[in-house]
């Protein structure tokens, strides 16, 4: 008799419009929340819109102080997040929960470049300059931290 | 003196800690919507019922905090939702709320670019409830 049990349907890549899927089935809460942060960032503005359909990138962050990270996959439209970091990432940002928060709130000035003159920027170079944020990778993929960084951003 | 936490009491007596601090009226410039917390039920840590705290936000002022059913809460723009020891956790700074938030230890409804963007404002709301000397319920 012909077996109508989900199983194997469960575990067919379905195709979905959503910008952002999970690779785990229960998503981390850090998961869930950066995914959807992109996502209303993406669907809200335009600009970011632009900026997501154009990456191609791995980008792991890690939260120092709650060791806890997620991979996100860019792939040029859509978003793949994966709970903890997964290998072959071309950029990893290591931060404490404050400074990941921060990255969003990174002004977006001329020529798409993140403002790190303000306060909010001044205190994101300083975790940099004083090693409380690591990012890795970062030789060679300067323009997909841009990218990324616009993508979070929240500032208006 | 000591208020009993999540009381009518402590409502008023954190509404002024908010309105006080010029901290929270700067970072929260432009903040317009209402939120809710709810402090959900431990009956063995003496909360038998869940309760809400009802928050209308207004541009760096609190215009009105008070305390009501946990309905009440969770129909405002934004929910934050929470076991009791967890609140006790936070208010007594054993938590960081946005680590929290990120470690799902707090479960929050609402718009996230909007709640990330007043993230300075939100920390220090959670300052503000520090403020406050509370007598809470499992320890009476």
């Amino acid at each position: 008799m012909h077996d109508a049990g989900p199983g194997p349907m469960a575990r067919r890549k379905v195709k979905t419009s959503k910008p952002v899927t999970y690779a785990d089935a229960e998503p981390s809460a850090f998961a869930s929340m950066l995914g959807g942060l992109i996502e209303a960032n993406v669907e809200s503005r335009p600009e970011r819109k632009k900026d997501f359909d154009s990456l191609a990138a791995r980008v792991g962050i890690w939260v120092t102080d709650i060791d806890e990270g997620v991979t996100l996959v860019f792939e040029r439209g859509a978003l793949l997040v994966h709970n903890g970091l997964e290998p072959k990432r071309d950029i990893t940002i290591r931060a404490e929960a404050d400074t990941v928060m921060n990255l969003s709130n990174l002004k977006i000035g001329l020529f798409g470049m993140p403002v790190y003159y303000d306060e909010v920027g001044r205190g994101v170079a300083w975790k940099l300059l004083q090693g409380k944020m690591r990012i890795e990778g970062l030789v060679g993929n300067l323009a997909t931290l841009n990218t990324v960084t616009r993508i979070f951003s929240v500032a208006s | 003196m000591a208020v009993n936490a999540f009381s009518d009491e402590w409502a008023v007596r954190f509404k002024d800690e908010v309105n006080k601090s010029s901290v929270y009226k700067a970072a929260a410039k432009g903040w317009k919507w209402t939120v809710g917390l709810v402090i959900e039920a431990e009956p063995d840590k003496n909360v038998p019922e869940s309760v809400g705290v009802v928050m209308d936000l207004f541009d760096g002022e609190a215009r009105d905090i008070h305390v009501g059913p946990a309905s009440e809460a969770q129909s405002c723009q934004f929910v934050i939702t929470a076991p009791y020891t967890r609140w006790k956790q936070v208010a007594t700074k054993e938590l960081d709320a946005t680590k929290g938030m990120l470690q799902g230890k707090l479960k929050l409804k609402g718009d996230l670019p909007t709640i990330v963007r007043y993230t300075k404002a939100s920390q220090e709301l959670t300052e503000c409830t520090t403020r406050v000397p509370v007598q809470w319920p499992d320890e009476r």
